[in-house]
């Protein structure tokens, strides 16, 4: 019999609350509140304020991004706790902060300077444009790029979550025409994303110099568990690649679907989806293999299986 | 072009009902002909997608998902009982779903 292995991924930052995830963790809110009261001193004295019944922050993209991180700290904190540690760790997008914090490379504070730096350096260069992004799914690459040629769009592959799921950055006039040409064309669906920055593309590339500057002053620790990236699936062992890792991954593309099958290749066979949404885990069903996702609401059965 | 029988739309029917109660963590008693999908039971494209990929493997279908895209187009599906419907449709049509919507 195989040994079971456990990996965490960081999803990205949440786009909406519809429930609250976390209810039937026992012990998570108060290890959540910890977390939330360190980082409104630190970061922000709003943060304090959040709820999930109120979707508080969600139009606010730092905000939201700062939630994120905190739940999925929390979360980090409330496994290790309960003794469930994985034996490798992903980051979904900005979900790579709070994979740095699981293998202990930074602190819980140097997470939240690293992700109000990104976002500054982000915005110096998004400030002139309306950007944003879109998801399609059902077109396969050759055709979205087919229909990006056609209809002559500045657009970029951002992610790609399966072989027929993507998501795309660029001019927010041109994501809303490609989601009506894609939906001409055939796709099961498309949605634009409530987001402001093409985020995992060159129209990022120039926050590479500053953010690197500001990333190498940062303490970065030797990762206790390896971190896969999603970028190029290599394993991130070294502080000098994590940072690199870190620059690189707010302007250069990003493959969940490759990930996922390099992991499962290392053994991964149980995937926990580290955040307030499902997204990740949803994406995780068009893979090969007989893996189990498990997302907040089904931590519990995760736990009775140990 | 196969052939629908009345076991066909059974088979289909009790796979589309199980999966949503899996997926969907509903009690499969309470999904009906009529259950929205979105608004009643938090479905969503990702499920549909996984779906066409099980009806896909079962009945060995040759389709491509952008044919079945733009027949959503025209054909939106809402409920569970337009869903079997249309899946119904794409395993007696296959390729030639659209041609035969013509």
């Amino acid at each position: 019999m195989s040994q079971k292995k456990l990996a965490f991924v960081f999803p990205p930052f949440a786009t909406d609350y519809p429930d609250d995830p976390f209810i039937n963790l026992t012990g998570f809110d108060d290890c959540f509140r910890k977390f939330l009261s360190r980082a409104a001193e630190f970061a922000d004295p709003e943060l304090i304020q959040f709820a999930i019944p109120s979707c508080t922050f969600l139009d606010d993209e730092l905000k939201t991004q700062y939630i994120s991180y905190i739940q999925a700290c929390s979360l980090v904190s409330w496994f290790r706790e309960k003794e469930v540690v994985p034996a490798y760790c992903s980051g979904y997008s900005m979900g790579i902060y709070a994979a740095l914090f699981q293998s202990e490379v930074i602190s819980f504070l140097d997470g939240l300077v690293l992700i109000r730096q990104a976002y500054k350096e982000i915005k110096k260069i998004t400030m002139k444009k309306e950007f944003g992004m879109c998801a399609i799914i059902g077109l396969n690459l050759d055709d979205l790029e087919r229909l990006i040629r056609k209809e002559k769009l500045n657009l970029k592959l951002a992610i790609q979550n399966s072989v027929c799921s993507f998501s795309l950055s660029g001019a927010a006039e041109d994501i809303l025409r490609l989601t009506e040409s894609a939906q001409k064309e055939g796709a099961l669906s498309t949605r634009v994303l409530n987001v402001s920055v093409p985020y995992h593309c060159d129209f990022l590339k120039d926050t590479a110099g500053g953010f690197s500057e500001f990333v190498n002053q940062i303490q970065f620790r030797s990762p206790k568990m390896p971190i896969v990236s999603l970028v190029d699936q290599e394993l991130l062992l070294e502080e000098h690649l994590l940072k690199n890792e870190v620059v690189r991954n707010l302007f250069t593309s990003l493959n969940w679907y490759e990930t996922q099958l390099y992991l499962q290749e290392l053994g991964v066979n149980r995937f926990v989806e580290c955040g307030s949404g499902k997204g990740i885990v949803k994406n995780a069903r068009f893979i090969e293999g007989d893996a189990v996702f498990y997302m907040a609401n089904s931590f519990p059965v995760l736990l009775d299986a140990k | 072009m196969a052939l629908i029988t009345e076991n066909t739309r059974k088979e289909v029917t009790d796979i589309v009902y199980n999966f949503f109660a899996d997926e969907c963590e509903v009690d499969i008693k309470d999904i009906h002909s009529d259950t929205n999908i979105i608004n009643d039971i938090d479905g969503d494209s990702l499920m549909f997608l996984e779906l066409i990929e099980i009806f896909k493997k079962k009945y060995n279908l040759d389709i491509e998902l952008k044919t079945i895209g733009k027949y959503s187009v025209k054909h939106p599906v809402q409920t569970i009982g337009q869903l079997i419907d249309m899946q119904l449709l794409i395993i007696e049509h296959e390729n030639k779903l659209l041609e035969f919507d013509q």
